[in-house]
């Protein structure tokens, strides 16, 4: 076709895609919060460790995903306001109320959204696993797992799978699916979640950064050495969390 | 990011002016006019671009190489135009797309420094993070308000012992990495500089300032040959403990005798 | 009190040369021609009582309102220019709907104090792309009770933006005798049961007419009910335990 006649867009588009993809897994006493490290725009890598996954306080760990530029900035801004409330309140924001910052944040954008996909994960005040998700304009659940960005459509149906047991018949007699996960089958999940979005996904890869949060009610508060975990908390009595980071997959 | 300034911020599409051979302000255009776009003008396209910016980090510090072509769409416009330019004593910007955005950019980070060694004069000078994360502000800000500075710029620079190589560009995206190429050089160079940075895996940092220049040298001429907006003369800034150097602009050697006996382009088919 | 006037008691923002804002002490001064309202904290939740002064038989005794609701686990009594209670309370219940919008809880009881303090010192004249002040500083004290995660709470707030957690407090004309009787009677492990009653006698002791239902209120907080002021009914109970 003619590009001299063809409609042109004459005006400037703030936003790109950057790919990759985040994932959030709640368990009855714990959360696992999850991204990849690569940043991309089309078929262009442009670094293999930029991170989308930050933890907040020793309670709340925030995954965003999108346009990196964007997420980015409100990173910044929640960290900001979540330091104001420290200073305004004199205690670490509770999960819920993050939750419902980040909604307030995100729908005062109505009109020129911030171009990000948000998952929240940690532990509320009655020490259960919580993840919330949110659209890029502030609507939000609290659910048990979520997949968001690039691979979503090839990791959602997966946890659906296997962490909602959906499609799977119990085995007659036997006992019922179980509710709640333990940290060694979600961990696992997580980890083959993101090596198979890399398999399938040109805009996923490098490097995996997981984080874990203990609830103080959970019956282990350390991880088994061979996960190699670093813990990143920043008090001994508090909720504690640690980071675990795994080589993916370059090509 | 592609390596056209004209199509950066814009959908990927491969039918309007495929080969940016428009440099007019305004583009040919007979579609439905939108009666109040005239209203405000704000940046709408690069006129004058700038190309790649490549930068490596080695043993020393950051090495970075940009040509001195500004071009306006396929005319090769000014050929002796610096892109990489010094701020304070720690780092230096190397800049592709719109040129005198980027001179926009010179000007007024080069007002900042004086006015914080005025106003502070505390003996603390900004380094190459301050430079670029205060960059990012300035880019994601004017992208917010629609009125973007049509630049991708590669800060490099070394403070404090340590060497830093970050990137920004006209929507405020940013990323930091051990190599970076801007425009064309993305595509082109990139994988020739992380080439050179990953086969050293595990002892990091052990490219030495003459390894270092010849990779640039290398994907400079490469990038000669392939990309048909850049000169082949070009200037290498390296930045150490020591301080900033940018070189003179220097010549790029290139064989071409090979041309002769290559057949079956266009026309020329025996 | 009005020997002691000087120059410097005209700005109000304009401090003596011994350190004084004069302005701001004479509103203090104001709150102690007040009706006495009284605070007492127990472990169950907090009690807050005043007295209405009723001028005239012709006055309905019911239109005085010296305790307020801040919010369901909020609530405040005052003594003072009650006028200028409104302003303050007004403050008070925008600062915790807007915490409840903002952060899906209750805002604690120091923080909503804070809030209302921090509206106290914007008097004096408003400097430029400020919004309008207030020409005076408030002449109201208040009693902020309430309930949070850190349990029951009582704060006193007065017109320097001052605020302080007690276990007990009195304001208003009686409320030197009040404090002391306070001190004395207050105590740890005390009911709220006792606790309103210790807030009616109180008040028996220090009012000048004789107290029955119609010239006291009482109302309390308790992590069950939240905010809620006692009816003629329960008022009436509590007046003869005592």
């Amino acid at each position: 076709m003619d590009g001299k006649t063809a409609p042109q867009m004459r005006h400037f588009n703030p936003y790109s895609d950057n790919g990759g993809t985040i994932l959030a897994i709640a368990g009855q006493d714990f959360a696992v919060i999850a991204g990849d490290t690569r940043q991309t725009v089309g078929y262009e890598i442009q670094t293999r460790y930029a991170p989308k996954v930050f933890r907040l306080n020793d309670k709340a760990v925030l995954a965003v995903n999108g346009f990196a530029a964007d997420g980015n900035m409100f990173v910044k801004k929640v960290k900001q306001k979540l330091e104001m409330y420290r200073h305004a309140h004199a205690k670490d924001m509770p999960l819920r109320a993050i939750a419902r910052l980040i909604q307030t944040m995100l729908y005062a954008q109505r009109f020129f959204p911030y171009y990000v996909y948000n998952i929240l994960g940690g532990i509320e005040e009655d020490g259960s696993g919580a993840v919330y998700s949110f659209d890029p304009v502030g609507s939000y659940e609290r659910e048990s797992c979520r997949a968001a960005g690039a691979a979503q459509s090839l990791v959602q149906p997966f946890l659906d799978n296997q962490i909602y047991f959906k499609n799977q018949q119990p085995i007659p007699g036997g006992p019922p699916h179980p509710v709640h996960l333990p940290l060694s089958r979600v961990i696992a999940l997580v980890t083959d979640s993101f090596t198979s979005a890399t398999e399938r996904h040109i805009e996923v890869g490098d490097e995996l950064e997981m984080f874990i949060v203990l609830s103080r009610s959970h019956p282990q508060q350390s991880l088994d050495p061979r996960l190699n975990a670093t813990e990143v908390s920043t008090t001994a009595s508090g909720e504690k969390v640690f980071v675990i980071r795994r080589p993916l997959k370059r090509d | 990011m592609d390596h056209f300034p004209t199509n950066w911020g814009r959908p990927r599409n491969d039918l309007n002016d495929a080969y940016n051979t428009y440099p007019l302000h305004q583009r040919p255009y007979n579609g439905p006019k939108d009666t109040f776009a005239d209203g405000v003008q704000r940046t709408q396209q690069p006129i004058v671009t700038g190309t790649s910016v490549l930068a490596i980090k080695y043993k020393d510090g950051v090495m970075m190489a940009a040509d001195t072509l500004a071009s306006y769409g396929s005319l090769a416009r000014f050929k002796d135009i610096q892109r990489l330019h010094p701020v304070g004593s720690h780092t230096v910007l190397g800049a592709g797309g719109d040129m005198s955005d980027f001179q926009y950019i010179q000007t007024s980070l080069d007002t900042l420094l004086i006015e914080e060694e005025i106003t502070q004069n505390d003996g603390h000078s900004l380094g190459p993070s301050e430079i670029h994360e205060y960059l990012k502000f300035l880019m994601y800000g004017r992208r917010s308000k629609f009125d973007p500075l049509w630049n991708s710029i590669i800060v490099g620079g070394v403070k404090d012992g340590r060497s830093f190589l970050g990137y920004v560009d006209l929507l405020g995206v940013t990323y930091e990495a051990k190599t970076l190429a801007t425009g064309y050089g993305a595509y082109i160079a990139q994988p020739l500089l992380r080439d050179a940075v990953e086969e050293r895996e595990g002892q990091e940092n052990s490219i030495t300032e003459e390894e270092a220049r010849k990779i640039l040298e290398t994907s400079m001429r490469v990038l000669f040959y392939r990309d048909a907006r850049s000169l082949n003369k070009y200037q290498v800034a390296t930045i150490t403990a020591a301080g900033i150097s940018i070189s003179e602009s220097q010549h790029l050697s290139t064989e071409w005798s090979f041309a002769e006996g290559i057949r079956g382009y266009g026309a020329q088919t025996q | 009190m009005f020997l002691t006037r000087s120059e410097y008691d005209r700005g109000v923002n304009t401090f003596s040369p011994e350190g004084r804002l004069f302005q701001v002490e004479y509103a203090i001064e104001a709150i102690k021609l007040g009706s006495t309202a009284v605070g007492v904290k127990t472990y169950e939740g907090v009690v807050l009582g005043v007295e209405k002064r009723v001028q005239s038989p012709l006055l309905e005794s019911s239109s005085i309102e010296k305790i307020m609701e801040i919010d369901r686990h909020l609530g405040c009594a005052m003594s003072g220019l009650t006028a200028d209670a409104r302003t303050i309370v007004d403050h008070a219940r925008t600062t915790s709907q807007n915490h409840e919008f903002t952060y899906n809880e209750n805002i604690k009881v120091e923080s909503v104090t804070q809030a209302v303090c921090d509206l106290a010192l914007r008097f004096g004249e408003s400097v430029h792309d400020e919004d309008a002040m207030m020409s005076r500083p408030f002449g109201v004290a208040l009693l902020i009770a309430g309930i949070d995660e850190n349990g029951p709470q009582l704060f006193h707030t007065d017109p320097s933006g001052t605020f302080m957690r007690y276990e007990a407090k009195a304001i208003g004309s009686g409320s030197e005798a009040a404090q002391a009787e306070l001190q004395d009677r207050w105590k740890k492990d005390m009911s709220l049961n006792d606790a309103q009653v210790l807030a009616v006698r109180i008040l028996k002791q220090v009012m000048e007419e004789k107290l029955d239902q119609h010239n006291v209120q009482l109302a309390q907080v308790t992590k069950a009910g939240g905010f809620e002021i006692l009816n003629e009914a329960a008022l009436q109970e509590v007046i003869q335990r005592m």
